[in-house]
């Protein structure tokens, strides 16, 4: 992530140099701006979502649902924890029907529970990312408000493609970082874990 | 039909709440107590993916990249026109769907391209943005092959997405 963010900022600002020098903090400024506006939004979506988990997490919904999800979660991350599990099977539920927002703050939750404090990611977390990065979603509401708006004949008739296509590359993303895991693992955080190792020396 | 399935699941879970004597005004407070903190730990992570991606566009890196890129994408299906729509994806929600919209507005809502172009961003997700959110809140600084198989993951997405709307 450090390396893509300074390669983003310092290209474009190169850039940017040659042809509008004048408006590179404008645009910085405006972007953060709208990153507040954002932000602010995102509080009020996680308020309500939060308060509905802490629900779900008091009536006992959660283990219900954990223990229902239990043999899809454990063969897909492999996870001996109960409170991880949970959060995952929230997670994953919200990213169904849609609501990216919602399954953001439980995502977070189950990403400090699979923490193992390292500095490199585990297995399951990056199984996570994965899964929320190409996440499957059965309705796909913007888009198709957005073509309504548009004046589209049929705006919903995406949905079915957009479903096929979602299913193709999550499994794809799933089969991808178990293949990863199960090779490539070990090695690369043996080797960062070394590195650091030598630094501290 | 959809529209019913979030208030429905709600009234279950109120009740059900209440059935297991759970106080669901504390503990809804108690709950949305959290948000705010949690926003101001990940505002700034927010900002600095916001601000790279505003940078980017304003230079004309992206549309460069999409005239470089062209062939290649040319090779896997994907019209020119929806280049700079699958690089921008990955870093940013609201910017991609305001290029959904330029592109529904230029070439018609029922077009080809305007359905690639739904699709694409109906089965793809921010990547970078959800995982800088993701980890925010760890220790985490290695992430080892999980940004390239979601790259990858992504890419595949958006090829299916332009081969399937030929079928449909």
């Amino acid at each position: 992530m450090n390396k893509i963010w300074f390669i983003m900022i310092v290209g474009s600002i190169c850039f940017l140099i040659w042809s509008d020098p004048s408006n590179i903090l404008n645009v910085m400024i405006d972007a953060s701006g709208e990153a507040l506006s954002l932000a602010i939004e995102l509080c009020a979506v996680y308020a309500v979502w939060l308060g509905v988990l802490e629900l779900v997490e008091a009536s006992g919904l959660g283990e219900k649902l954990a223990k229902l999800l239990h043999p899809l979660i454990k063969r897909i991350f492999k996870i001996d924890d109960a409170g991880a599990e949970k959060m995952i099977a929230l997670n994953m539920s919200a990213n169904m029907l849609g609501l990216g927002n919602a399954a953001t703050p439980m995502g977070i939750n189950a990403m400090k529970k699979l923490d193992d404090g390292s500095g490199t990611a585990t297995p399951a977390m990056i199984m996570l990312i994965v899964i929320n990065a190409t996440s499957i979603q059965l309705l796909p509401s913007t888009v198709i408000g957005l073509r309504a708006a548009a004046g589209s004949a049929s705006p919903s008739d995406i949905i079915l493609p957009t479903i096929i296509a979602t299913f193709c590359t999550c499994i794809l993303g799933i089969c991808l970082v178990k293949l990863c895991n199960k090779y490539f693992y070990k090695k690369l955080s043996k080797k960062y874990k070394h590195n650091k190792k030598e630094i501290k020396k | 039909m959809s529209a019913y399935i979030i208030p429905i699941i709600f009234i279950a879970l109120f009740c059900y709440s209440k059935y297991k004597k759970v106080n669901t005004y504390e503990t809804f407070v108690k709950g949305a107590k959290k948000s705010i903190p949690l926003v101001v730990d990940i505002f700034p992570y927010i900002a600095a993916i916001m601000i790279a991606v505003a940078l980017l566009r304003a230079s004309g890196i992206t549309s460069l990249l999409a005239y470089l890129l062209s062939p290649i994408f040319n090779a896997l299906g994907i019209p020119t026109e929806l280049i700079e729509l699958v690089l921008l994806r990955p870093f940013t929600g609201s910017g991609s769907y305001a290029l959904l919209n330029d592109v529904l507005v230029q070439y018609g809502a029922d077009s080809y391209i305007s359905r690639c172009a739904c699709v694409i961003l109906g089965c793809s997700e921010t990547i970078f943005y959800v995982t800088t959110v993701y980890i925010s809140q760890t220790k985490v600084k290695k992430l080892l092959y999980a940004i390239p198989i979601a790259l990858i993951c992504a890419t595949f997405g958006s090829i299916i997405a332009c081969l399937l709307c030929k079928i449909f």
